[in-house]
């Protein structure tokens, strides 16, 4: 495990690889599926998804996993196990400031492993039954979590991330898990350290100048729709529940489409929320459509289907003003996940027995 | 059974005090079956109202699970699942309705809010929340549906009971009751026709006793007559005889 949660060699952009690495990406971004694929995939039963994967990028996890699963459970471990070699090719490619940038943004499988180990513990799971779950795509090795999963207490689990990002934040949240008995707090802290280190050391501290051009201007604000869109997304949950919470305590810092003040006002206000969005120079045309039927329907899932297709398309564009740069790592990163949920979708779509159309309307292609 | 019973006035008192209660019985047990059939009713309407709303909500919730296990993924949508230990409370008490004592159940932390599901709100969706709200309102259906079918199943039995009792009473009971009380009547009559009978006879035969005794007793007497007469014939003339001297 890297124990700070940062790369050792971190250092500036110039002493990082991004020809190098953006290189191999693209190489990898050619053989991901493309359109036609996924409309041979929707008119294909679980098993023939499972083929066709066998054939495919996805041979030798559908062949190591074939004995331990079937059916879509297998699609979905081949297809996980998968998206974290790859991911994990990245950060053994790239160096200094690159893997700084690209490692930050895999730490949302560090996220996504600690949660599940933690939820193991406290539903007092034998760890057997999740590590499948794992997603071993972030910074975390494999020891350390499977250290993790040994610990009989979340608390001791909390403790062996001592040298991490992650302590910190935990251990504030741990009393108020104490209290509720409730994994809502730690699983919070965990989101938002993911979500506040992003732009850490990256967005230049107020009264110091952002850059307004060139690559880390077009990733910062990549990230920074990134946590808008997790921001919004939240709000709009908050809105909808109609549940009393404070928002604020939901918000993430670092974006440009809230500030944290206004957030209780627009919060109590579902219309003025949906205005609120829709009237963001950045971001308010490529999300007028979904804004739209938002106010008329009572579900969000096609507005955060909207969010997941603006969010892709932000990186494939930001990808190709700089081609050579960390925007088209993050494009690639963003396209594998895109991918795998595609294929998983198809395939549990086709298990639970959605038709085509309904299906096909839940894909989010380019 | 009319057989069985000794026909006497006390079994006649005794059988009619009974056909009394059965008839009140019968009464009030008709009312009651009428009025459980009521209720009845009004459960039923709202039992077929339960079990559609039931069907319904289970339809949409395999929907939204399905919906976020196909977007989410299984594994995200177990882990979601796996972040809550605290299971529902529900406490069961009983009403009455016209003495058949149904459940009522009531339920607790079904329904949650955003922060009270377990999982975090930051990394989770809306696939996910929906899924979690559209099982918490297929639960409280199903809790109502098991209130409301439970009472439907104890009233239905409580009316069939009621309905074999006054089935009872009126095809079995009361005719049997009413069958004694006919034949102890018919009995009871027919003693007392005999009995007039006979008194009757012996009324007939001591009066021809007593006739016949008075008869004889009138022969003897007349015969006693005679007999004085004759004697009184045979001592005159001897007195006719002494009495012109005498005189």
């Amino acid at each position: 495990m890297n124990a700070s949660g940062s790369n050792p060699e971190s250092g500036t952009l110039g002493a990082s690889n991004p020809e190098y690495v953006v290189g191999r990406v693209r190489s990898r971004r050619a053989s991901l599926f493309a359109d036609e694929d996924y409309r041979k995939l929707i008119r294909m039963g679980p098993s023939g998804i499972a083929r066709f994967m066998e054939e495919s990028e996805y041979e030798r996890e559908i062949n190591e996993l074939g004995t331990r699963f079937s059916g879509v459970d297998l699609i979905e471990h081949a297809l996980n196990r998968n998206l974290a070699k790859h991911f994990q090719d990245l950060l053994d490619w790239s160096e200094g400031r690159l893997y700084d940038l690209i490692a930050r943004y895999l730490r949302k499988f560090d996220v996504w492993n600690l949660k599940t180990i933690i939820r193991g513990i406290y539903t007092d799971t034998d760890p057997e039954e999740y590590q499948t779950d794992l997603i071993r795509a972030g910074e975390l090795d494999d020891r350390t979590l499977d250290r993790l999963m040994e610990a009989d207490e979340i608390e001791d689990a909390i403790e062996m991330l001592s040298r991490t990002t992650y302590y910190e934040p935990l251990m504030a949240a741990y009393e108020e898990f104490e209290e509720t008995g409730a994994l809502v707090p730690l699983e919070n802290a965990l989101d938002r350290a993911f979500y506040e280190r992003l732009l850490e050391d990256v967005s230049r501290p107020p009264g110091q100048e952002q850059p307004q051009e060139g690559p880390e201007a077009r990733y910062i604000e990549f990230l920074q729709a990134e946590i808008d869109f997790r921001n919004a997304r939240n709000a709009l949950r908050l809105a909808r529940s109609g549940a009393d919470l404070d928002p604020a305590s939901y918000y993430i810092e670092g974006g440009v489409l809230f500030e944290e003040s206004e957030l209780n006002r627009l919060v109590a206000d579902y219309d003025e929320l949906i205005d609120h969005i829709a009237e963001n120079k950045r971001y308010g045309d490529r999300l007028s459509g979904a804004l739209d039927r938002l106010r008329d329907a009572d579900s969000l899932i096609q507005f955060e289907h909207a969010v997941d297709a603006a969010l892709l398309q932000y990186s494939d564009t930001l990808s190709s003003i700089y081609p050579v740069s960390v925007s088209a790592v993050l494009s690639y990163i963003l396209a594998k996940e895109r991918e795998v949920e595609n294929i998983r979708a198809i395939a549990r779509g086709r298990e639970v027995g959605l038709d085509e159309s309904e299906i096909e309307e839940e894909l989010v292609i380019l | 059974m009319a057989k069985d019973v000794k026909p006497t006035r006390k079994n006649l008192m005794e059988i009619e005090d009974r056909i009394e209660l059965s008839e009140r019985g019968h009464g009030t047990l008709e009312k009651k079956r009428d009025g459980l059939i009521m209720e009845f009713m009004d459960i039923l309407d709202k039992a077929q109202d339960v079990r559609g709303d039931l069907a319904d909500d289970y339809d949409e919730a395999q929907k939204k699970i399905n919906m976020a296990r196909a977007m989410e993924g299984d594994v995200a949508v177990r882990g979601a699942a796996a972040a809550l230990q605290e299971h529902p409370e529900i406490t069961t008490e009983s009403k009455n309705i016209m003495g058949v004592v149904v459940p009522q159940i009531e339920s607790s932390r079904v329904s949650k809010s955003l922060d009270e599901r377990g999982y975090g709100i930051m990394g989770t969706s809306a696939r996910i929340d929906e899924a979690a709200e559209a099982y918490e309102d297929l639960l409280e259906s199903i809790i109502l549906a098991a209130e409301v079918e439970t009472a439907m199943k104890k009233m239905l039995r409580e009316i069939e009971t009621t309905k074999r009792r006054v089935n009872a009473l009126e095809f079995k009971l009361l005719p049997e009751l009413k069958d004694s009380q006919e034949y102890i009547e018919q009995k009871l009559e027919e003693q007392e026709r005999e009995e007039t009978f006979r008194l009757k006879k012996i009324k007939e035969k001591k009066e021809a006793e007593e006739a016949e005794e008075a008869a004889r007793e009138a022969a003897e007497e007349a015969e006693a007559t005679d007999e004085e007469d004759e004697d009184l014939d045979e001592v005159q003339p001897d007195t006719a005889a002494q009495s012109p001297t005498g005189n």
